[in-house]
């Protein structure tokens, strides 16, 4: 098509719309909550998003940056986030207060293939601030429960303290419909009730999964991968059904700046959500 | 309500002032900086100077006696963020180029012979993060009016300023200059932190790096580069050496090594 | 297409003419350099000059400019610095470099800071002859067959004009009696003549088709930290390059009033900063890491995408590293081949 006959007008990929933060808090000493509502009405309902999509975040002045939605699109209207204070837009974000306005847009990235999922087993592998996309996927499975079969979820973290959203995921515990198993690399609480190490030492307590049936998801620091990997090989869950969400640094979301570019893909564009193929076919993913 | 203001202090240690002077001549924005920040102290525009705590201390020139080190550690202690402003506080400045101990002790009684010092003990040269902890530099010699006053609108509004780091050189492009390295003049560009504009090689004059070095600079790249041009060994050095303070002393100690 | 006849007295009365209806710029002589500058004077159109320093990309996306204005009140664009214009003199590889930046900036999310100037601004083609950097016919980016509104064949004689658009042709009706529609067979063959001895013309030649495998084989191959070594991380080469699209996004505040900046400024991936996220983790922390992403985007990726590779054989690269890291010495290099180049001199004093 040329380029003469493309109309920009209507398209403003670049333009923060305004948004409330509706209710924040901190999870963790360094990461907070963050509930937020388009303040156009229409917009906030009409936001459509997928499990594992993320939205470019804009605080006047500080700038902008991307973040993965860790609210589920079965429950519209509010959107919400999971933040480490890490950088110049984060720490502002953490200075904002409720009913402070920020800029969004978004959802950009391919996001989970839910469609694809349906009817099949998810097992969920998270570590340590990985719960924010995945959280997402996995109230959304939660809402939708009768769409999938098994439902597993495997979530390390660092200290007790560092498990963000720990109450729902003891009160998925009480679930009969799915399976939560939760570790911390250590307990300086002492009333840490559930078990000891790093999240691959979950695995041996999975209950029997029907490989060819699975969709794995991981998410988590970059050296949790190789190892969580290893271990869903083992069980011959099929690479292509391994999926797991990146961090790039992304200036635009939308395919333009370049930053997130590995080899011929932009993680913008054709992730964050990657299959372990992907990984395997690109190297420098992981 | 109004917005409770920063409180800002801005001192000079050893160096020429030129930083706090460049501050003084934003004369269009002056009344604008008073506006938005209460500053505390600032020797060179006001008289009433308070050293009471601070939210942001902007720091001159290199610390060069004990007396300027514990000035500046008081800074430190009194202040939640320290900016180094200028290439004397960032990297020490002119007078920490060469840095190494014994060159120093030579050049110092060179200059000063046997004179008794009484009122402070000097010291070699260094760049205020040998002494404390430096949360943003801002480079420049002296530093620049629009670098400076986006920082400082960055600052007031709450967030760390938002700096070059990449060098000249990206500048130098933007601006369609035909490099000059590739006519063969010695430009450090390709050594040297953006954020000047690139107004040397605007007007053809090769860049001396006065904005100091970025974090990447490849010395061992630019000075062979120099030296299959035909440039002096002793130039090229002087040349590397001059705006680059303590950054650049490894690679100048490893380099006398090798050649002998 | 067609294709008329404009003898050479005629093509300032035809700038003039169309010069009324935008702003014209075209390449002129910036020390023994070129650039593309609005001019006014056509006497100073280089019409003989070889690549600009930097490509047609500068008037499509400017190195640095504003992209919103913000208050408390949100964020409004700004597209104050889009104008009409009139591009003449573009070579074909610009051309060529700008049919790629359309494939980034306009096919999903089209983005309106490049879409709204390339729409406002016309593209006036013009040949050219190669100099010893140029290897647009290895890229075979020498030929257009899109891109231009009109695209003019400097020959001895006459120019030959295409009319590549609709709005091309609104420009000949302008001033129409300086066109003739009839080409004399003298003409055909002095246009075939010129060809096929700007063809031969040629001094340098990269086999691009064997590049995208040799890039796969050589990935691990030492001349990367070589490369690495030598490179100044300078950003040059991205800047020069047509078909470099990176940018990064500041925002910008004021004192008083005046409202925030959200500025957008091209970006290398040459730079350390490149891929490095908050908290500090750099996915290509090291030199060659991020060399090899460039030649890999350049040479490989961009194949595997669109089938050619996102290289126009400007020799921008050539002539503007200043320790000869260009796609020349690395194509040599991926051949097996040992470069004649700063870069291998360095590594070899290294190792002595």
């Amino acid at each position: 098509m040329n380029v003469q006959d493309k109309s920009p007008a209507e398209a403003k990929p670049f333009k923060p719309e305004p948004a409330r933060i509706v209710r924040t808090y901190h999870l963790t000493e360094d990461v907070k909550f963050f509930q937020v509502r388009f303040v156009d009405m229409q917009k906030a309902l009409s936001f459509n998003y997928k499990p594992g999509q993320f939205a470019m975040i804009s605080v006047l002045g500080a700038g902008e940056a991307p973040f993965s939605i860790s609210s589920t699109p079965s429950r519209p209207g509010l959107l919400e986030f999971c933040i480490r204070r890490a950088g110049t837009v984060t720490n502002a974000l953490f200075r904002l207060k409720e009913n402070s306005l920020i800029g969004l847009r978004g959802p950009y990235g391919n996001g989970f293939p839910v469609e694809a999922m349906t009817g099949k087993d998810i097992l969920i592998v998270v570590g340590g601030l990985g719960a924010a996309p995945l959280r997402s996927v996995l109230l959304y499975s939660l809402d939708n429960r009768d769409q999938f079969g098994r439902v597993a979820v495997l979530y390390g973290a660092k200290r007790p303290a560092e498990m963000i959203f720990r109450e729902e995921y003891f009160s998925l515990k009480q679930r009969s419909d799915l399976e939560c198993h939760l570790a911390v690399d250590a307990d300086d609480t002492g009333k840490w009730t559930e078990r000891v190490g790093v999240v691959t030492t979950l695995f041996p307590h999975l209950r029997q999964i029907d490989a060819p049936n699975t969709y794995a998801l991981v998410c988590g620091p970059p050296v949790m991968y190789k190892f969580v990997i290893k271990e869903l090989v083992k069980l011959a869950i099929p690479k292509n059904q391994i999926l797991m969400t990146l961090e790039r640094r992304m200036k635009c979301g939308v395919g333009k700046c370049g930053h997130c570019a590995i080899d011929y893909i932009y993680t913008c564009l054709d992730g964050p959500v990657f299959t372990y193929w992907d990984v395997i076919h690109m190297r420098e993913l992981i | 309500m109004e917005k409770e203001k920063l409180k800002i202090g801005i001192y000079e240690l050893t160096g020429c002032a030129g930083d706090a002077l460049l501050i003084v001549d934003c004369e269009e924005e002056l009344m604008n900086i008073f506006k938005a920040a209460d500053i505390e102290s600032f020797l060179m525009a006001k008289s009433d100077n308070r050293n009471g705590e601070l939210d942001v201390a902007l720091v001159e020139g290199s610390v060069s006696t004990e007396k300027e080190k514990e000035e500046l550690l008081d800074i430190r202690r009194r202040s939640k963020v320290v900016v180094a402003i200028g290439n004397c506080a960032c990297v020490g400045g002119i007078q920490a180029a060469f840095l190494d101990k014994k060159d120093w002790e030579k050049n110092f009684k060179k200059v000063y012979g046997t004179i008794a010092f009484t009122h402070t003990k000097p010291a070699q040269s260094k760049p205020i993060d040998a002494y404390i902890r430096v949360d943003h530099y801002l480079p420049g010699c002296p530093i620049g009016k629009e670098q400076f006053l986006s920082t400082f609108a960055r600052m007031v509004g709450g967030n760390p300023p938002e700096l070059y780091r990449f060098p000249v050189c990206v500048e130098c492009k933007w601006h369609e200059n035909d490099c000059l390295l590739n006519k063969d003049i010695p430009c450090l560009g390709p050594l040297t932190l953006a954020g000047c504009g690139s107004v040397c090689p605007d007007h053809n004059i090769p860049c001396f790096g006065c904005w100091g070095p970025t974090e990447e600079a490849n010395l061992t790249s630019e000075y062979h580069l120099l030296l299959d041009k035909g440039f002096d060994l002793e130039m090229i050095k002087k040349r590397m050496a001059n705006y680059s303070g303590t950054r650049i002393a490894e690679f100048f100690a490893q380099f006398r090594k090798e050649k002998r | 297409m067609r294709i008329l006849k404009l003898q050479k007295n005629c093509l300032f009365p035809f700038l003039e003419a169309i010069s009324k209806e935008a702003e014209l710029w075209a390449p002129v002589a910036k020390g023994d350099k070129f650039a593309f500058d609005r001019v006014a004077d056509f006497s100073r159109i280089a019409m003989n000059a070889t690549r600009t320093i930097i490509p047609a990309k500068k008037i499509m996306v400017p190195a640095n400019f504003n992209m919103f204005h913000f208050t408390e009140k949100g964020y409004k664009e700004d597209l104050s610095h889009v104008t009409d214009r009139i591009l003449f003199g573009v070579h074909a590889c610009d051309i060529h470099g700008l049919l790629t930046l359309d494939k980034i900036f306009t096919q999903v999310y089209p983005d309106p800071y490049y879409l709204e100037p390339r729409k406002r601004t016309m593209i006036l083609g013009l040949s050219c002859w190669p100099d010893e950097h140029c290897f647009c016919k290895s890229t075979h980016t020498h030929i257009v067959e899109e891109g231009y509104d009109l695209f003019f064949t400097n020959l001895e004689s006459c120019f030959l004009v295409w009319i590549g658009s609709s709005r091309g042709d609104d420009l000949i009706r302008l001033v129409p009696d300086l066109f003739d529609e009839n080409l004399t067979e003298k003409d055909i063959k002095t246009y075939i003549q010129w060809q096929a001895e700007r063809d031969n013309a040629f001094k340098t030649e990269i086999q691009f088709v064997r590049l995208p495998d040799l890039m796969e084989l050589n990935y691990r191959a030492p001349f990367w930290e070589e490369l690495g070594a030598a490179c100044l991380a300078c950003g040059s080469c991205t800047m020069v390059c047509p078909t470099c699209n990176c940018y990064n996004v500041m925002d910008k505040q004021f004192l008083g009033e005046k409202p925030g900046q959200r500025i957008r400024h091209w970006d290398s991936c040459t730079l350390p900063e490149y891929s490095e996220v908050a908290g500090g983790e750099n996915f290509r922390e090291k030199k060659f890491q991020r060399l090899k992403l460039w030649y890999t985007h350049k040479l490989q990726a961009y194949v595997s995408k669109y089938g050619k590779p996102s290289c126009v054989g400007c020799g921008r690269c050539l002539v503007t590293c200043p320790v000869q890291i260009n796609v020349k010495t690395v194509a040599a290099a991926l051949e097996g081949q040992e470069p004649e180049a700063f870069w291998k001199n360095l590594a070899k004093e290294a190792t002595r």
